[in-house]
């Protein structure tokens, strides 16, 4: 058993009108490796895009937690994923990020594995004088638990006791569908991954991501740019999405937006933008709506920060963007970041998006490095100490309604809990979901 | 060493020189108002992505308006990331000239940046390969393209135009 009780990590007490994080939920060594072990290496995480292996005996290298996998397409098409170590003194059989290869041989002793992952040959095992035990054992490569497909996104867990991918994901579908629906064809990953890492834990970048609170606070200098470039129009510099939509400014009127949660962790927070040129997809605004009628091509200007817990997050809002967090210590974490594109988009629009990109996105861009340093900031701060409860997890607590509204009606869909918001309510009951998926997953070392 | 070889190996030291000392506007000064700016990214197949169009950049700007405003905002007084005095050593050598005429000029040069970063005290540095393109400027030199190539791809937090 550990040292971790639930109520000294989350106090939650609806009835109290309470629900507060403890500091040590981002510093604890401990419960970081209960972390890695229960949460990132006990349940779903996604692993990559279909994409990024499209062809027979192409393949992708990455973590689960701690836990180095291939995701390869075998000969007949089938993708697969298994643990990325030799059987036999379990080096990493694959060093590259990507490729493609028929066989996999291992640098130590050449033990040689096809794409569907089988053994092919062991070195001289005729001679080897191997006792029985060892002819027993499978010497394949050991398949993940559970793997499993949505719409292009592949996820693994190492457990296999977790509900079907189609239940973990739930009623958050609907959200990887406006991401899928952009195009006909689906999505693609530009070419190009910027990574970055930041001095503090994990949830840091799993809360920004739905934070609206944060906006015009940690970014006004960005802000202030896209002002004067919407005045000056030059066409030396590129128009922003943002700046040519109102809801995250502090006197914008009714309803701007609102947030999310869905069972399991998955949440959204979003806000109203309109149909504009300002967008990339704009150029298909009337073939979306032909194809999926007009509310969910609406739905598909707005901005939408999603999280699918515990790892991917897509950005809809300056540009478009998928993230993977990747935890290395309770201090530091690890970003993938790529650019997510609707497959067979005009040239025009693709390098209008990657534009955008670039300078809100990247970690040498005029954004993300104010939102990361506040991040190591915060970790700072989360030093043992005497008032150990943050504060942070607290608006929006009463305007939180159960199941869904009109909103999520136009796409079919039913959350959890949803909040409709203002420009300036930036809900943070939001978060509420990820600690009680992180509860659920942690159930077993912490009550 | 050419005397023209000379010349831009010792533009490119004025360069970093700027740089370090954070005389920004005197920085740009140095590029053309129509000057490329270009860090690609790295592919995963462990090559850079060649063409901007298509592929992500690290940093992509045409035009020197674009500097102009990445050093607004580090001016700006408005960004948590740049007011922590981050104090950064070019070192620039290599210097090979590739191609020239009367007008313009070609260089590629190695560059080294340590990087001291004061709110963190924690230092670390960024290394790789500089393209400068130059064109004539009645006496002057001034610095038409310059493409940088990092190396070290995993970016420590952020990364900004003074530590290139
Ligand atoms: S460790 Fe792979 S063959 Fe020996
Ligand atoms: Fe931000």
């Amino acid at each position: 058993m550990t040292r971790f009780a639930l109520k000294d990590l989350i106090d939650d007490r609806p009835e109290d009108g309470v629900f507060r994080i403890n500091r040590a939920m981002f510093r604890d060594e401990e419960l970081f490796n209960l972390e890695m072990r229960h949460i990132f290496e006990g349940g779903w995480v996604f692993v990559g895009l279909a994409t990024q292996a499209e062809n027979p005996h192409d393949y992708f290298t990455t973590f689960i937690g701690r836990v180095p996998v291939i995701v390869s397409r075998d000969g007949e098409g089938t993708l697969r994923c298994f643990v990325n170590a030799c059987p036999h003194k379990g080096v990493r059989l694959v060093q590259k990020p990507c490729g493609s290869a028929r066989m996999h041989v291992c640098p130590y002793h050449s033990w040689t594995f096809d794409s569907a992952g089988a053994n092919r040959n062991i070195k001289w095992q005729k001679r080897g004088c191997y006792g029985a035990g060892f002819d027993q054992e499978n010497h394949d490569l050991a398949a993940v638990a559970q793997f499993g497909e949505y719409r292009g996104f592949l996820f693994a867990s190492l457990n296999a006791d977790v509900p079907s991918l189609e239940d973990y994901l739930g009623e958050a579908r609907a959200l990887l569908d406006l991401v899928a629906d952009k195009s006909p064809e689906g999505v693609e990953l530009v070419p190009g991954r910027v990574r970055f890492t930041y001095r503090a834990n994990w949830k840091m970048q799993l809360e920004n991501c739905s934070d609206q609170y944060h906006f015009t606070s940690t970014h006004p200098s960005y802000i202030r740019i896209l002002e004067q470039r919407a005045k000056e129009k030059s066409d030396d510099v590129v128009e922003a999405s943002l700046g040519a939509s109102d809801f995250w400014q502090e006197g914008a009127k009714g309803v701007t937006g609102g947030t999310f949660s869905f069972d399991h962790g998955h949440v959204l927070n979003w806000g109203a933008m309109g149909v504009s040129a300002a967008s990339p997809d704009f150029e298909r605004a009337e073939e979306i709506a032909g194809r999926l009628g007009e509310p969910r091509r609406n739905w598909i200007f707005n901005m939408r920060n999603l999280t699918i817990f515990p790892n991917l997050q897509i950005a809809d809002n300056a540009s478009s963007q998928m993230r993977v967090i990747r935890p290395l210590g309770p201090n530091l974490t690890e970003m993938q970041t790529w650019c997510i594109a609707p497959r067979g988009e005009s040239a025009e629009a693709r390098r209008f998006r990657i534009r955008q990109y670039e300078d809100f996105f990247n970690p040498t861009g005029m954004a993300t490095p104010d939102d990361t340093v506040c991040y190591e900031e915060a970790q700072t701060g989360m030093a043992e100490q005497e008032r150990g409860w943050l504060q942070g997890h607290a608006r929006g607590f009463t305007a939180t309604q159960d199941g869904g509204n009109p909103f999520s009606d136009m796409l079919g869909m039913t959350p959890a809990r949803n909040v409709v918001a203002d420009a300036q309510l930036c809900d943070e009951s939001l978060f509420q979901s990820y600690y009680k998926a992180w509860a659920e997953r942690m159930a077993e070392v912490v009550q | 060493m050419s005397a023209l070889q000379a010349e831009l190996a010792h533009l490119l030291s004025h360069e970093a020189r700027l740089l370090d000392e954070s005389r920004f506007a005197e920085w740009i000064d140095l590029y053309t108002p129509d000057c490329l700016y270009w860090m690609p990214a790295w592919r995963e197949d462990g090559t850079l992505t060649q063409d901007p169009d298509t592929e992500l950049s690290m940093i992509f700007y045409r035009g020197r308006r674009n500097l102009e405003d990445r050093v607004k905002r580090l001016n700006s007084g408005h960004s948590v990331a740049s007011n922590a005095m981050t104090r950064v050593t070019h070192m620039v050598t290599n210097v090979i000239l590739d191609e020239d005429d009367n007008a313009t000029a070609r260089t590629r040069a190695a560059f080294l940046v340590n990087v001291y970063d004061a709110r963190t005290s924690l230092t670390h540095n960024f290394f790789g390969s500089y393209r400068h393109a130059f064109r004539r400027d009645g006496e002057a030199w001034k610095i038409s393209e310059k493409i940088i190539h990092l190396q070290n791809e995993v970016i420590p937090t952020m990364l900004d135009i003074y530590s290139i």
